[in-house]
């Protein structure tokens, strides 16, 4: 037994000494003539930035997860005919274009001189593939296209004329500005591009090249593009790691800045008492609303709806869930950080003795509901409960998974529901089939939601969306609650260009990961 | 009759496997296309919808995907991730070696660790030494392995800065080979498997200090003492071999709590397992994925309790009697 002990001991103490050796062994195996490139220039030493990540699938326009964080990877190595900095639409993949008086024809002018990874350059043959070949096969975000565009056409090697079947409003930035070219003489014999993963999938015309990925470690490694049109980014590598707490990994140093939201203001505040941390703050496009089932009673009376928006003190609510990491929202449910928000809106006071007036002029006594919610927001679920209670509504909290959730709201089956919801930089995604505000029946609200939809001057296209949160506000199809603040805190010694997208990147991802913030401006 | 027995089991689980995840309200594209976290909500018409519930193939009838879901099972095919996009197949199979590497590592350190100090205890029956090791083990046992986790990543991570904060490998990712790599994965490996051998270490220590002490009282052991042997040799030849028997089938049962403390760990530490994986694929509804990692955990579970089976009674002759 002893000698056992010795031989493993001393087994253990050799694998040290020659893992311990092994740096030491390398220099003289290295060739001399590799020598010179070994001393380090002012300029040489590879820049790197890490950030925390997680997995978002494969990063080719099929293979991503739906999700804004898997539009962003793929956007490091696609591009679009427009995109969005701190102001606004900007030229890019097109250096300009034009719309037709109808808006249902628009012309791009290609940049010359762009080339693909591979080196082959890009035409407006690519362009028109792209299109025809998105209509044909279903990639995560742009299953719409197909109702959305009648035909594309390369007019020359860099002109090219998209015809709509009708105008849309957001087509520049949902459109124009979200889908990514790809290349056609790649893509061209692809049958079933989900299933599509070699190294020639995540070729495009980006700032950076894909050199690994691994799924289970959730990892991206990126490096620069040398040849990007735009100017070789000013980072060498970018990585996308992993990490369980953001705080503490910035504090670490394991990563060089972190993302945060909502109630994870907490780690903001400390992180900004660091001295070598900075912090930025931006919208998130996000809202929590209290959906009320308003087809069936007692929430079928919008008197009802109007009441439990009094009842509920919203203001609390965001002072003792979030911490102040949101702002109470107005009844329209467009972010106050987007160009739509209507701020004339008359507040809805929490008034719990109005709320009871109403109650007992259309007579609805001694309720008793339930309430939905997912685990994520039971705080938020209890003070409602706590409200209600005082006006005389008996609320029982309900928690349940999304899927749980998702399954009840579409059978009509629940009084009330706790649900959020992203990306309503655009009004036009107020369209979303799941999202009760627009299922809601009302004619004025349907007819100013597709006009407005259509109407291609800001200036009209505002006046009906602040007419339509009017009515929003009116007929409370929801109660929204509040909208969460983002933040992102770097450190300004390893990159210090961090911006927040005007109107969110593509259709509207509240994101600081602009691809711009890695290149020279 | 055995055979038959692990072959019944093994249909009612799969079965199970398929009603269950379909019987949850909702389905795997409530997550593709409206999840309430969404930052980017994509708005589909129902013809779109359906459109890919034919690709995924959940518009066939119930029992169609059933058969079929069966016939591909045979082939081997575990099918295909709604979610995650990939074979099933290698989705599990990239993180299992992971989550084998990290549960084998805890295994092998609790095991080992807690036979050692159970039988030190036993050994030193009343003395301080067995007092304070009875406290120290009960005390870290009743600890939940992620809280434990926690603590050493801010002791050893943030206040040291010896070990990494998390993940398996260097974040910035690395070239090594060969014994760099290993050397790179094992710093990785340390506090996560820590974190498991502390907290299921009680179990073995305190099974082991009762058989042992059960041994102890055994006549044989007053022989081989009366003979004059060293105390090591009696305590390892004579009475650590018999008291070993329980450990046996305590690690097999136990493995389902250490599946589960590893899942906890895996979090807290980012690890690239299993144990996210499974959540991931409850809360997308991701059918195929779930049917692949809950035949996973049905494979193990068979697979162990089979070993603890033969092994058994391989190292104790009178079940073989019995």
């Amino acid at each position: 037994m002893r000698k056992t002990v010795s031989v493993l001991i001393l087994a253990l103490v050799l694998a040290n000494l020659l893992v311990g050796c092994k740096p030491a062994l390398t220099p003289t195996a290295t060739p001399v003539s590799a020598a010179p490139m070994l001393i380090p220039g002012p300029t040489s030493a590879p820049r790197t930035l890490t950030l925390p990540g997680d997995d978002w699938g494969y990063p080719s326009p099929f293979t991503r997860y739906p999700r804004g964080p898997g539009y962003i990877q793929m956007s490091f190595l696609f591009d679009t005919l427009a995109w969005k900095d701190e102001r606004g639409m900007i030229p890019w993949l097109a250096d300009s274009w034009e719309v037709s008086e109808d808006g249902t024809r628009w012309t791009f002018y290609l940049q010359e001189g762009v080339r693909w990874h591979d080196g082959e350059p890009l035409t407006a043959e690519d362009v028109t593939f792209t299109f025809g070949y998105l209509k044909e096969h279903l990639a995560p975000g742009f299953e719409a296209l197909s109702e959305q565009i009648e035909r594309v056409e390369a007019q020359d090697e860099h002109t090219i004329v998209l015809y709509l079947k009708e105008p849309i409003a957001g087509f520049l930035s949902d459109v124009a500005g979200s889908v990514p070219i790809i290349p056609r003489h790649i893509w061209e014999g692809v049958e079933d591009p989900k299933r599509f993963t070699g190294k020639e999938a995540v070729i495009g015309t980006g700032p950076f090249k894909l050199v690994e990925y691994s799924k289970e470690e959730c990892r991206y490694i990126y490096e620069a593009n040398g040849e990007f049109f735009k100017g070789k980014p000013v980072i060498d590598r970018l990585v996308f790691t992993k990490v369980q707490d953001e705080a503490l990994a910035l504090k670490t140093r394991t990563v060089d800045a972190a993302f945060f939201w909502g109630k994870e203001i907490e780690a903001v505040r400390e992180l900004e008492a660091e001295p070598n941390l900075e912090v930025i703050e931006g919208p998130s496009f996000w809202v929590l609303q209290l959906i009320f089932n308003y087809e069936r009673p007692p929430f079928d009376k919008v008197e009802v709806r109007r009441a439990i928006a009094h009842a509920v003190d919203r203001s609390r609510i965001v002072e003792q869930v979030t911490h102040d990491g949101a702002i109470v929202a107005n009844l329209g449910i467009i972010s106050p950080g987007t160009d739509w928000y209507n701020p004339q809106l008359s507040p809805c006071d929490y008034d719990p003795s109005g709320a009871e007036e109403i109650l007992d002029e259309v007579g609805v006594r001694g309720l008793s509901l339930t309430l939905l919610t997912t685990g994520e927001f039971v705080r938020e679920a209890e003070l409602i409960k706590a409200d209600l209670g005082q006006v005389g509504i008996e609320v029982e909290v309900k928690s349940a998974d999304w899927g749980t959730i998702d399954g009840l709201l579409r059978e009509g089956d629940f009084d009330l529901a706790i649900s959020g919801h992203g990306g309503i930089a655009d009004p036009g995604m107020l369209d979303t089939p799941t999202w009760p505000a627009m299922v809601y029946e009302d004619e004025e609200l349907d007819r100013l939601f597709e006009e407005q939809g259509k109407t291609l001057d800001e200036e009209r296209r505002r006046a009906l969306v602040w007419r339509l949160q009017e009515i929003i506000a009116e007929k409370l199809p929801v109660l929204t609650l509040y909208h969460p603040k983002i933040w992102c805190v770097y450190d300004p010694a390893k990159l210090d260009t961090w911006f927040y997208t005007k109107g969110g990147i593509a259709t509207g991802i509240p994101t600081e990961q602009n691809k711009l913030v890695f290149l020279k401006r | 009759m055995r055979v038959a027995q692990y072959l019944l089991t093994m249909f009612i689980v799969l079965s199970l496997n398929f009603f269950l995840p379909r019987m949850m309200p909702g389905d795997p594209l409530s997550y593709l296309t409206g999840d309430p976290t969404a930052d980017m909500p994509v708005a589909i018409s129902e013809e779109v919808r359906e459109k890919l519930l034919a690709y995924y193939g959940l518009d066939e009838p119930l029992a169609r995907q059933y058969t079929d879901y069966l016939i591909n099972l045979a082939h081997g095919n575990l099918g295909w991730s709604i979610y995650y996009n990939a074979p099933v197949s290698s989705v599990l199979l990239g993180r299992l070696r992971w989550t084998l590497l990290l549960m084998g590592t805890a295994t092998l350190g609790y095991v080992a660790l807690g036979i050692l100090l159970g039988a030190l205890s036993a050994w030193r029956r009343g003395t301080r030494t067995d007092i304070g090791l009875l406290v120290s083990v009960f005390s870290l046992g009743s600890w939940p392995p992620f809280f434990l986790a926690m603590l050493l990543i801010i002791l050893f991570s943030v206040k040291l800065g010896a070990f990494p904060i998390g993940g398996a490998k260097s974040p910035t990712g690395s070239n090594a080979a060969g014994l760099k790599l290993a050397a790179e994965v094992a710093y990785h490996l340390f506090l996560p498997s820590l974190a498991l051998v502390l907290t299921h270490l009680s179990g073995v220590y305190f099974l082991m200090r009762n058989s042992m002490l059960g041994v102890l009282g055994e006549d044989y052991i007053r022989t081989a003492r009366a003979k004059g042997l060293r105390k090591r040799d009696i305590l390892l030849r004579h009475a650590l071999p018999n008291a070993l028997l329980p450990i046996v089938t305590m690690i097999a049962m136990h493995l389902g709590f250490l599946i589960m403390g590893t899942m906890f760990v895996e979090v807290v530490f980012a690890y690239p397992g299993t144990g996210t994986l499974i959540y991931q694929a409850c809360t997308t509804r991701d059918y195929p994925l779930l049917q692949g990692t809950f035949l996973l955990i049905m494979a193990f579970v068979m697979m162990f309790n089979l070993a603890a089976d033969l092994l058994y009674s391989r190292l104790d002759p009178r079940v073989r009697r019995a």
